[in-house]
């Protein structure tokens, strides 16, 4: 057992922690109410560009990509857990092209991916994975976007709900079916019958473009199409992923709507005294630091089980995300308790994590479908004695 | 970073497990149910090297490191024993025995340790006064020099094993006008004249464990009873926090361990509505929660052991944040159960209720919740 960041893995993370001086916080910011596309450099997406560009630099996307990278899922957790301190948007848009898109083509792409795969890691390309559909929770296959099999190719059809990265993205993988087996063709905007919707209006995360995909009879050519897959191993893998990195977003949540709220006790006045001298503000600040402290060590402890391939892991997994996504719900707020008028109005880390901290439980494996699966694993270790 | 367990942690704590769901759980409801202190289960857990696990093998112990004495106490919890019999163990091995340890004289170590290790003699600590729980240092308990003894005057109160102990660790006053550099430690023998236990409590949960009222009435020990450095009690008494978030802990999140198996198999066996109850999300929700709750927990725990088996000092404010974590989380799912096993969880003969009444000393015992966010506010 040990508790302490070996110097390879603090290395990392310090060098990542490092990418945030003002400037690339200022970016960061900008994100948050930037316009999708205008082409002068301050847009949604040419910031997260630039800083993806900047963290594939630094390194951070050099470890966990793929399943074969898992043994590195706790210093990847690390990475995570600081890259959302700074910005959850940027966590989410980074992780959906590098360790979901990137990822499927590192454990599935064959050798013309390759060098797609290279582009994504190094920043210079995005990607989106479209997994989910409307009407159908995580899929534990393709989905039911079709593919048949034409020349050299496939004709694919289906609809997906929900595509993080997918106004700006330039590859999407969608996964689907192909004669029952799953597969994920990857079509890019701009193609025929690839209908990207335009960008949603969220609740949270408004520096990260989501939109819906549509394919109407898009030709994918078979260089491009990942499978037909034997088994769903990919689905798992991709599930996985996700969990994880909606795990760092709560991380990251936390942390920022902690911090903010504490330093604010201690120099916001109310009478003579700062609110941190009154219990009902403190104890508030003693619960969320315990919730963001148990939560951080389940974190990673639960990345920890992944990386050593322990049987539990997919329950610690879901342990985590429910947890986590629940703390972070509860810390913001109390956090904008705190911060009362102020953290109420538009525009302070406090209301944004507050905003975004409902995502977690939502997304990936909602906290119910988690949960079940949690109890199924239970029911199935203790059966009637 | 890394969590894994050594071999010999899980072989030994299987071990554990296995014993005392053999030997010990069997007998604790009757135990709870008459409030009386189990000797046949001390004894055997003696036999068994539990109550001393942690100590040197030339002073009767088992030599283990701090991560398996928490693994010890998890399993006794999981297996079952009630919260009354592991509090038993740990005030006496943790905050009685393991004072002397670490502060006592050659001659005291080996007059107490030994004994206290193998479960012959039974250890307790008295610190809390009914005047001083929470704001310990401000205990009145007085000793005063008298040439070659200390003659000690006060009370306490609330002190686990009191009626039942050999040896007492009792804090008290030997310079009222220092403040907590004026308490110290003392080493007082059942039968020394002025000492007596008035009266034990009765108590919601935890209730084979005897919670004692001492008195101190002109009581007269010799000299050498001062235990470790005069006027350096209270960092003593500080310093057994250290196994109060570990080793005090671990049976908490043990008993949410046995409560989640002890609903899982319930839950697949009770039919309503012409199904398994286990068929009903809201009954899969609170076993996931159990499992939710124990996850989250060990991480806090075992990493107080680990900083302990490192030399380290323990990090307080990582010992605040556990110690709350347990006291206010854990009510949760020993609450689950109870429901979960409804009309029956409400009676005595399914475990249930005892742990849940057992686990409501999470938040009050070694320094309540309230004290804990003092502390986590004050350090973070
Ligand atoms: C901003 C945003 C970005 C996203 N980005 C992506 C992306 O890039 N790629 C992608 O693939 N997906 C993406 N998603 C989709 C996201 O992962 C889904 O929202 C999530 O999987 C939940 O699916 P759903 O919204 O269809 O909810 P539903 O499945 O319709 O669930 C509705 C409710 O019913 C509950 N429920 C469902 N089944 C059960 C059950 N068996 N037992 C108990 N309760 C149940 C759910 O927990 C939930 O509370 C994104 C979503 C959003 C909002
Ligand atoms: C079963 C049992 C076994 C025990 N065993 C031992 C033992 O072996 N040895 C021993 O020495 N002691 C023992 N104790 C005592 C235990 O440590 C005390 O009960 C505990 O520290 C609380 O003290 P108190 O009961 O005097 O409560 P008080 O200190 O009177 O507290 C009353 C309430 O006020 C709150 N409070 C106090 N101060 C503050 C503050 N600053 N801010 C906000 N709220 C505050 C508390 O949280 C609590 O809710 C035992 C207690 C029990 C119940």
């Amino acid at each position: 057992m040990n508790f302490d960041w070996t110097k390879d893995e603090a290395e990392l993370i310090k060098r990542v922690a490092g990418l945030w001086d003002e400037a690339a916080l200022a970016d960061l910011a900008a994100l948050e109410t930037a316009a999708l596309e205008t082409g002068d450099g301050s847009d949604l997406a040419a910031l997260t560009r630039k800083q993806i560009g900047r963290l594939a630099e630094a390194g951070a996307f050099a470890v966990a990509v793929g399943p074969s990278a898992k043994a590195e899922t706790l210093r990847w957790m690390a990475l995570m857990e600081n890259v959302a301190q700074a910005s959850g948007s940027l966590l989410l848009a980074a992780e959906s092209s590098v360790r979901l898109f990137g990822g499927l083509l590192a454990g599935w792409g064959g050798g013309p991916l390759a060098n797609l795969l290279g582009q994504v890691v190094s920043g210079e390309a995005i990607g989106a994975l479209a997994l989910s559909e409307p009407g159908g929770n995580q899929p534990q296959t393709g989905g039911r976007t079709q593919g048949r099999k034409e020349g050299d190719g496939y004709r694919v059809t289906g609809t997906k709900g929900f595509v993080a990265n997918g106004p700006m993205a330039d590859m999407i993988a969608v996964s689907g079916q192909v004669e029952g087996k799953t597969a994920f063709f990857l079509v890019q905007p701009g193609q025929e019958g690839v209908k990207i919707g335009p960008r949603m209006a969220t609740l949270g995360y408004n520096g990260l473009a989501v939109s819906t995909l549509d394919l109407d009879h898009a030709f994918v050519p078979a260089d491009r199409v990942i499978g037909p897959l034997a088994d769903d191993e990919a689905v798992r893998f991709l599930h996985t992923v996700q969990d994880l990195i909606l795990v760092a977003a709560s991380l990251g949540v936390m942390i920022r709507t902690h911090n903010e709220a504490n330093a604010y006790s201690r120099t916001y006045h109310r009478g003579a005294k700062p609110i941190y001298s009154h219990q009902e503000v403190r104890f508030k600040l003693a619960d969320t630091f315990t919730l963001m402290q148990t939560s951080q060590l389940l974190a990673y402890r639960a990345a920890w089980f992944q990386a050593t391939g322990e049987k539990e892991a997919p329950v610690l997994i879901h342990a985590a995300k429910v947890f986590t996504a629940e703390a972070a719900e509860k810390v913001s707020s109390l956090a904008m308790q705190i911060l009362a008028g102020r953290g109420y109005v538009m525009g302070n880390p406090v209301e944004r994590g507050y905003r975004e901290a409902k995502f977690a439980a939502l997304a990936g494996t909602t906290s119910e479908v988690a949960r079940m699966s949690i109890a199924e694993d239970v029911l199935r270790r203790f059966p009637v004695a | 970073m890394d969590f894994a367990l050594t071999e010999e942690q899980v072989m030994f704590r299987d071990q554990v497990l296995k014993f005392a769901k053999k030997e010990i759980a069997p007998r604790c409801q009757e135990h709870d149910l008459k409030a009386e202190f189990d000797w046949e289960a001390w004894r055997k857990m003696g036999e068994f090297g539990l109550l001393g696990l942690h100590f040197p093998e030339e002073l009767g112990g088992g030599g283990a490191d701090v991560m398996t004495s928490v693994l010890a106490a998890e399993a006794l919890g999981e297996a079952g024993v009630d919260g009354g019999l592991t509090l038993s163990l740990g005030a006496h091995t943790y905050l009685c025995a393991d004072t002397i340890f670490r502060h006592g004289t050659e001659e005291q170590k080996k007059r107490y340790v030994p004994r206290l290790a193998s479960g012959e003699w039974v250890g307790c600590m008295g610190l809390t006064e009914p005047g001083a729980g929470s704001d310990a240092a401000s205990l009145k308990t007085r000793a005063i020099r008298q040439g070659d003894a200390w003659v000690l005057n006060g009370g306490k109160i609330f002190i686990t094993n009191g009626s039942i102990a050999q040896v007492a660790v009792i804090y008290a006053k030997t310079n009222p006008d220092a403040g907590h550099a004026g308490i110290s430690a003392f080493i007082v023998e059942k039968g020394t004249p002025g000492f007596s236990v008035s009266r034990n409590l009765h108590k919601m949960g935890c209730r084979t464990s005897p919670t004692s009222v001492l008195s101190f009435d002109d009581c007269v020990i010799p000299a050498e009873n001062l235990l470790g450095v005069e006027g350096n009690g209270f960092f003593m008494s500080m310093q057994t926090v250290e196994w109060d978030r570990s080793t005090l802990l671990a049976p908490f999140i043990g008993a949410v361990a046995f409560c989640l198996e002890r609903s899982a198999r319930y839950a697949q066996e009770r039919v309503q509505f012409g199904r398994p109850i286990a068929s009903f999300q809201a009954i899969r929700r609170k076993l996931a929660d159990m499992k939710i709750f124990m996850e989250a927990a060990r991480s806090l725990v075992y990493r107080i052991a680990w900083c302990k088996d490192q030399g380290r000092p323990v990090n307080h404010l990582e010992a605040a944040v556990a110690k709350l974590f347990m006291g206010d989380w854990s009510l949760a799912p020993a609450n689950d159960a109870v429901n979960l096993h409804g009309g029956y969880g409400y009676c005595h003969e399914y475990d249930m209720e005892r742990v849940f009444r057992d686990s409501r000393l999470a938040p009050i015992g070694g320094g309540t919740s309230e004290v804990q966010r003092v502390l986590i506010s004050r350090l973070m």
